[in-house]
């Protein structure tokens, strides 16, 4: 019985090429792009799934308000830690100050790897899980150890043992390894933590560090802890909020909150607005789910489509399967296993498709997600998939051919009536309005990466590259290195930085000037430069001068950037003083003079405005870039050469190591390209699809149509009044289609842009493009169609047979 | 009005070729009636086609109106009938979608009439007709012999020199199809040319002049007055 359903099923699908060949690729096509997007959505959501204990760890935020704004973030002070083990303690299983991931130079014989790790305390390993692999898990208690990735190990030791090696750490310390972790895959957070050293170790590196013990002020720290089993997250949360607030009267004015961050929550809902948690990436997770069913759903309007104008066709074997007793519930039978034979078929395609693809798609979307061949739960969800599509698809046009009248039809009076095609254009208008909306969005997303990049950087970041300061030594030969550059004829200036150009590593307060508002709360981007830092940069003088050897004094001076001024609503800047407010006259800060305005240059995202930034004199100690101005007169690989040489000549046992500025500000807009480049795809499968459906009706209606068309050539219409006629209506379903996606892509659009404070107006321009695009992509695909029938000669279609 | 020389015609089908018209030669003067007849298959319907410029031959000679047009693009073939020619079907090729007014405005549409101009132009040939009172009903709503005189309607509303008409009462019954004959005739008479063809002998009788086909030849003619 259902063999019989199905040998039906198949002839006619071999009897209908062109129409079986649009279905299944359509539904192919769009399936392709579901479970891709289903891969994609599923990898996000399981972010983190590496770490068993991933509902019970947490980070622990901080929020603070600076006049009014309350910012969110993982910096925590030291004291922090005392404080929750003292009187806390109970809630947690275990509590882990760590450092910055930051990467290190790390040395054993003649092989030498500068990668990322962290320090931590001793119970991370434990909380984190890691897999020891060689060594022990307590690695991080002894001062002087070191644990490292498998990854890293590997490196450094070949197939060597690794634990009880001496590793020279930033050309500095003597650390033994301990231990040798698996690596943790990615997709998780610490993936890149190629090594671990202890907390006790990190702190006592520099003196700010262990200063920071007691200073509640000092944000600098991350900690991360795992609550006790007989808690929550928010029971722990209302207990800990304020215990900066209330140990620290200085800090009492801030309103510092101290709550846990779920790990649960780390990679799709980072993002805090005000002190409250407002989503993250989940919106895009959101964003392109939604996108996958409308892609799908695109699919199977085709597929409905083209059943119920082929139906039209099929009235008379329907009349006659009626008239010989077919039971109705028989003939939707017939339809749906239809269907199903031709979902199923699509879905094998487009396992193809996705094979195909996956690794492109991964580039793409910067993943590596591998097909889940043996995941019974991804074949079970496929399987549902598969019905619901087809029934989706099927029981529209199955129920609508088993209802003709089998009387009406056989007597050939069946005619589609005015207004049976109305339900087939409400859908074609469907599809449109959502491609439609996809190309506008796709347009705003590339036309606000486009505008950011335009911006004006302040600075001229072609021809400039910076090297990471790996150990002290480096500090020290600042000035010898910038001497040999120059003369060198690679470089045509050098300046240190304590941050990158490209970043804001340090925020201050705490100061007082002549004029501030009482109560005033000022948060600065702070970072030490050296004298000729305007100069390499090549940022813009606007009053006074920079840094000049000319000037002694320019050790106790500062530069600040237009906002700063305006911010600190400073007349006049230059000559005046920025002053430490502390109010301990012993620990205070001697006063730094304001020697001149530089033109805002953008260091952080490209879509905020420049924050008010102050640039303190390099007195030595805090470098962690060199910056070189490339010489403008050689190549760039030229001056590399030369530079690498100079390098090498005073850091033999240093790998050269460097970054072009222009492409490290260009990782600022990774995230919105990467989101605008799947765009790209997904409106192009959208616009495929469509068309698709669309070539698939203009083929039917010409076909319907061919005795009118006949009929209408005889009588003297010219091949382009037929073109119009057979292309008319399908425009104005276009045209309608464009009416009710520019308001609702403009509204959604609107939306998307508020989180950019740099950000381009949705002009008219997107929808002309948009509107003039989909016009001629309708045009092109009904045309072939209308242009066949119309060049057809016109007797054929006329013989009375 | 029309002089054909040796025309042929051929049709290639899967290897076998089949000889539509062979050799054909005849004229028609203005504002004769002409009726063609013979066995199924022997081309009438070809020749209509190819009198109509609806299709190529493949040799001989066709003159209309004193030019020779075998060599005609389509382009200027199409301008030639549109303003010359009128053509009614077996199958009254009325098109369902268009009222009955719509469907003879057709014509007019196309040799670039303005709307007024047309609006009384199908008024008055839907008046000749008898059908005025329909002109706002489907093809669908009519008996055969309504939906052949708005077939006619539209052949004739443009004025045109000649009309070819191809069996032009074999789906109607006797009385419909005589009125549709009557109508022919009143037309002739008013100094259209007929080019017609049937199976009916009666219907040939109105006709001036018969022409007898078999297999693509001419094989006799007679004529009536
Ligand atoms: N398009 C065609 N392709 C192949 N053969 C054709 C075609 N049209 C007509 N013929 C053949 O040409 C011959 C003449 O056809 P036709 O002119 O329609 O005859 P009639 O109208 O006299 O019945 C017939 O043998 C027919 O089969
Ligand atoms: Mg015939």
């Amino acid at each position: 019985m259902f063999r019989n359903y199905f040998k039906i099923a198949w002839r006619n699908l071999l009897k209908n090429k062109v129409y079986s060949f649009i279905n299944i690729s359509g539904l192919a096509v769009g399936m392709a792009a579901t479970i891709m997007i289903g891969l994609w959505i599923t990898d996000e959501l399981n972010y983190n799934d590496h770490f068993k204990k991933k509902d019970v760890i947490a980070q622990v935020y901080q929020s603070q308000a600076m006049n009014g704004d309350v910012g969110t973030g993982p910096a925590i002070p030291r004291p922090l830690e005392f404080i929750l083990r003292e009187e806390y303690a109970d809630n947690f299983k275990h509590i882990v100050m760590s450092s910055w991931e930051q990467p290190r130079y790390l040395k054993y014989g003649e092989t030498n790897i500068y990668t990322q790790g962290n320090a931590m305390q001793e119970s991370g390993p434990e909380m984190l899980d890691l897999k020891i692999i060689e060594g022990i898990k307590d690695g991080l208690k002894e001062k002087n150890s070191i644990m490292l990735s498998e990854t890293s190990a590997k490196t450094l030791f070949g197939s060597d043992a690794a634990v009880g090696k001496i590793i020279k750490v930033n050309n500095l310390d003597d650390l033994i390894v301990t231990a040798v972790y698996n690596d943790i895959p990615e997709n998780n957070s610490f993936n890149e933590m190629d090594y671990l050293i202890p907390w006790k170790y990190y702190v006592t590196k520099q003196p700010w560090l262990e200063n920071a013990i007691d200073r509640w002020g000092n944000n600098s720290f991350q900690m991360f802890v795992q609550i006790n089993e007989n808690t929550t997250m928010e029971a722990v949360t209302s207990k800990i909020i304020d215990v900066k607030k209330n140990a620290s009267v200085d800090e009492a004015e801030f309103n510092p909150q101290i709550f846990l961050f779920p790990m649960q929550d780390w990679y799709l809902r980072n993002d805090f607005e005000n002190g409250v948690q407002s989503g993250g990436r989940i919106e895009n997770v959101w964003l392109f789910g939604i996108i996958g069913l409308f892609i799908l759903l695109l699919a199977c309007i085709n597929f409905i489509n083209l059943s119920t104008a082929r139906s039209e066709k099929r009235a008379t074997e329907v009349g006659i399967r009626k008239s010989i007793g077919s039971q109705r519930g028989q003939l939707i039978f017939q339809f749906l296993s239809e269907s199903f034979l031709i979902v199923i078929l699509s879905f094998v395609f487009a396992i193809g498709i996705v094979l195909l693809f996956l690794n492109g798609f991964n580039n793409l979307a910067s993943k590596v997600i591998v097909f889940p061949w043996t995941n019974i739960q991804f074949w079970l969800v496929a399987l549902a998939f598969i019905i619901v599509t087809a029934f989706l698809s099927g029981s529209y046009p199955a129920i609508y051919l088993s209802s003709f009248n089998p009387v009406a039809v056989l007597k050939g009076a069946f005619k589609s009536g005015r207004y049976s095609s109305l339900p087939r254009k409400i859908l074609v208008v469907t599809q449109f309005t959502v491609s439609i909306a996809l190309i506008i969005a796709t347009l705003v997303v590339m036309n606000q990466i486009q505008f950011s990049k335009d911006r004006p950087v302040g600075y001229d970041k072609e021809g400039l590259i910076q090297i990471p300061v790996m150990s002290n030594e480096f500090i020290g030969k600042a000035e010898v290195m910038r001497t040999q550059f120059i003369a060198s004829g690679g470089a045509i200036e050098m300046a240190t930085t304590s941050s990158p150009t490209t970043n804001v590593w340090s925020n201050r307060s705490g100061y007082t000037w002549e004029g501030k508002p009482v109560g005033f709360q000022e948060d600065l981007a702070y970072t030490n430069v050296s004298y000729e830092f305007v100069k390499t940069l090549g940022a813009k003088i606007i009053q006074g001068r920079g840094f000049s050897r000319d000037f002694p004094s320019d050790s106790l001076g500062v530069i600040l950037n237009k906002t700063a001024v305006e911010y600190m609503g400073i007349k006049d800047p230059i000559g005046k003083y920025i002053r430490d407010a502390d109010t301990d006259v012993e620990n205070r800060e001697p006063p730094l003079k304001i020697i001149g305005v530089i033109d805002d240059i953008i260091m952080q995202s490209p879509y905020s405005p420049v924050k008010q930034s102050i640039y303190a004199f390099d007195n030595g100690g805090t470098a962690s870039f060199y910056n070189l101005r490339l010489n403008p007169e050689k190549s760039t690989a030229k001056n590399l050469e030369i530079i690498k040489n100079v390098f090498k000549k005073n850091f033999p046992d240093t790998p050269f190591d460097f970054q072009f500025v222009d492409e490290e500000y260009g990782r600022k807009f990774s995230s919105e390209e990467r989101i605008a480049s799947l765009a790209r795809v997904f409106t192009a499968l959208a616009i495929f699809i469509s068309c698709l459906g669309l070539f698939g009706l203009a083929s039917f209606v010409a076909e319907q149509r061919t005795k009118e068309i006949g009929v209408r050539k005889v009588l003297g219409a010219s091949i382009s009044q037929l073109w119009l006629l057979l292309s008319k209506d399908f425009i104005t379903l276009v045209v309608i289609a464009l009416l009710i996606a520019s308001p609702f892509a403009y509204y959604i659009m609107g939306q998307w842009l508020q989180k950019f404070s740099y950000r381009v107006s949705v002009g008219w321009d997107v929808f002309a493009i948009a509107c003039f695009g989909a016009l001629i992509i309708t045009l092109i695909t009904v045309s072939f169609q209308a242009i066949k029938a119309a060049i057809a000669n016109p007797i054929k279609s006329l013989r009375t047979e | 009005m029309i002089k054909i020389t040796d025309l042929e015609k051929y049709y290639k089908t899967e290897e076998l070729q089949t000889i539509a018209l062979n050799k054909l030669s005849f004229d028609v003067k203005k504002g004769e009636f002409v009726a063609i007849m013979g066995p199924s298959g022997c081309g009438k319907s070809t020749l209509l086609n190819i009198l109509g410029m609806l299709d190529d031959s493949d040799g001989g000679s066709f003159i209309f109106n004193g030019e020779e047009v075998i060599h005609y693009n389509e382009r200027k073939r199409a301008n030639i009938r549109k303003h010359n020619i009128g053509f009614v079907f077996q199958s009254f090729n009325l098109i369902d979608q268009l009222t009955v007014f719509e469907n003879v405005e057709l014509p007019l549409i196309y040799t670039g009439v303005k709307k007024a101009e047309r609006k009384k132009k199908v008024h008055e040939v839907l008046e000749k007709m008898q059908i005025m009172h329909r002109r706002k009903h489907f093809p669908q709503q009519l008996s055969g012999g309504q939906q052949q005189r708005v077939a006619v309607a539209r052949a004739v509303v443009n004025n045109p020199k000649l009309i070819l008409a191809d069996e032009p009462t074999g789906n109607l019954d006797s009385s419909n199809g005589n009125e549709v004959m009557d109508l022919l005739t009143e037309l002739n008479k008013q100094g259209t040319t007929i080019i017609m063809v049937t199976h009916s002998e009666h219907d040939a009788k109105f006709s001036h002049r018969i022409i007898r086909m078999l297999d693509g030849q001419k094989v006799i003619e007679n004529s009536l007055i």
